[in-house]
């Protein structure tokens, strides 16, 4: 059985699989990766990998007892195999003593390691998924973790599946499930203004600082506790702006003007602190036809 | 008022009975979320019933948004069965939370009759929602409604009993709350190794008895 070391991890590093859908009645988010499209891609390019892998932050060293092949994807990171300069996304077959170590590059907030093995962990509710607000499943890590892998998976070539979302513009929503209660003018201006990435972000939530006031008077509204859904914009007592995310909580009570598309989340996601964004409301058949 | 359809998001469809809670806005949201889940509507892969609405998660590759919203409409204008009444469920409380003895003043009651007002009838379970188990019954009747606390607390463990806005929660893992917290309880609503992992459903008639 092949071991992996965990010799250095950013904050929030987590174990992820496709996530945990099918529990919001009991009151369970579905989790899984940050950036889905990072995931899938690091998987995909494996030709054969297991459905949990490490989603990382701000840096991951690691290194294997045995053979083991890996991928990592989501960003833009700066990664060396020993040493030695790889390109990024990369993908390569780990012996045992080799050392992987990823750093911050260019842009993102997460990145994504997927092996040619399952990592052994018990599945919570079906899913390997951590749930870092629940604290459900899977498991963060630390430097000094050691991962157990099952059996190398049978393998097929792979080319590396192209991220096809658009890197640039703004970020589409669709209305939310009170933007009428928000003026007309706070509407308009939530669409023409440049908000930027607050550095107060997690698996939950990311903050938005609202430059031009846009919601500086938006009144406290008390509202009932209402079902939420990933990409929702909250706007708090204060007048903040939130971005709901994967481990967002599954029903709340501060009113939403809109909802991130499904299509454009990963890329909001990777977005960090100081980013400006936009947002740019589209109807649902077009969101859904970005979608597949 | 008609049910509005509204999308949460491209893959949500949500039914809202009504902009506040009521018994009756409650009750439809839990008896129409019955209805979704034995009609098997297409392309839903989830319905999820809250306090006054019902979400329909749903796969767009499957079904888009006009011909879903057109199947709820017709599922809301068959005749609706007599709704199955749902377990019971007898809760033991520790009534010694920090804020017990202020709500009552709020109340203008001292905090044993806050106690016996409070056991006094039965509850309905009328969502779960906001974390792993936690579950909202009500409604308590006219008298027993206070506000929320304006400070939250970072944190309080599973098994706490939180009140306010005419309503009873029980935790079941550690959340951050502004509820007042009246008490506590040994019953765990949350059992991830348990299927279903929640033992109270929407529906179901919870009563809290005082254990000394």
């Amino acid at each position: 059985m092949t071991k992996l070391r965990i010799l250095s991890a950013g904050p929030m590093t987590s174990l992820q699989d496709a996530g945990r859908p099918g529990w919001l009645a009991h009151g369970i988010s579905a989790s899984g990766p940050m950036d889905r499209g990072a995931f899938e891609r690091a998987g995909l390019w494996i030709g054969g990998a297991g459905p949990t892998g490490i989603e990382f932050t701000q840096g991951l060293t690691f290194e294997a007892d045995g053979p083991l092949a890996f991928a990592v994807d989501g960003g833009a990171y700066r990664l060396t195999l020993n040493g030695a300069k790889r390109s990024w996304p990369s993908r390569a077959l780990l012996r045992a003593g080799d050392r992987v170590e990823i750093v911050p590059g260019a842009h993102g907030n997460y990145g994504y390691v997927r092996f040619g093995a399952d990592i052994e962990i018990e599945a919570v509710l079906g899913s390997r998924a951590t749930n870092s607000v629940a604290g459900l499943g899977g498991r963060a890590l630390a430097p000094g973790d050691i991962l157990c892998l099952g059996p190398a998976l049978a393998r097929r070539t792979a080319p590396h599946p192209r991220a096809t979302a658009p890197i640039e513009g703004a970020t589409r929503v669709i209305w939310g499930l009170h933007a009428e209660r928000f003026s007309l003018e706070a509407r308009q201006q939530f669409v023409g203004s440049a908000f930027v990435v607050g550095s107060r972000m997690d698996r939950m939530g990311v903050r938005l600082i609202d430059r031009s006031g846009v919601f500086r008077d938006a009144a406290a509204l008390s509202l009932v506790s209402d079902a939420i859904v990933p990409g929702d914009i909250q706007i708090l007592g204060d007048g903040t702006p939130i971005v709901l995310m994967r481990d967002h909580q599954p029903t709340g009570g501060y009113p939403r003007i809109a909802t991130v598309i499904n299509a454009d989340l990963d890329r909001f996601a990777q977005l960090r602190p100081g980013a400006e964004v936009r947002f740019l409301p589209v109807t649902v058949t077009h969101a859904q036809e970005l979608m597949t | 008022m008609p049910p509005l359809l509204v999308p949460l998001g491209d893959c949500g469809l949500l039914i809202r009975f009504a902009e506040s809670l009521s018994d009756a806005a409650n009750a439809a949201a839990i008896g129409f979320g019955r209805r979704a889940i034995a009609a098997g509507l297409p392309g839903v892969m989830e319905v999820v019933p809250n306090l006054v609405s019902v979400l329909l998660r749903y796969d767009p590759r499957q079904v888009g948004f006009d011909r879903l919203a057109g199947e709820v409409r017709l599922l809301l204008s068959a005749p609706a069965e007599p709704a199955a009444a749902g377990a019971n469920h007898l809760v033991p409380v520790r009534f010694d939370g920090d804020d017990l003895d202020e709500v009552a003043q709020q109340l203008g009651m001292d905090p044993a009759t806050f106690v016996a007002t409070h056991n006094a009838g039965p509850l309905r379970v009328l969502a779960t929602g906001f974390a792993p188990g936690f579950v909202y019954c009500g409604l308590h009747a006219d008298p027993m409604r206070v506000a929320r606390r304006a400070a939250v607390r970072p944190r309080v463990p599973g098994g706490t009993v939180l009140f306010a806005a005419g309503q009873t929660a029980i935790t079941s893992t550690p959340i951050p709350t502004g509820w007042h917290v009246i008490g506590h309880t040994a019953f765990c609503n949350f059992d991830a190794s348990a299927r279903p992992p929640t033992q109270l459903a929407a529906g179901d008639t919870v009563r809290f008895e005082t254990l000394e």
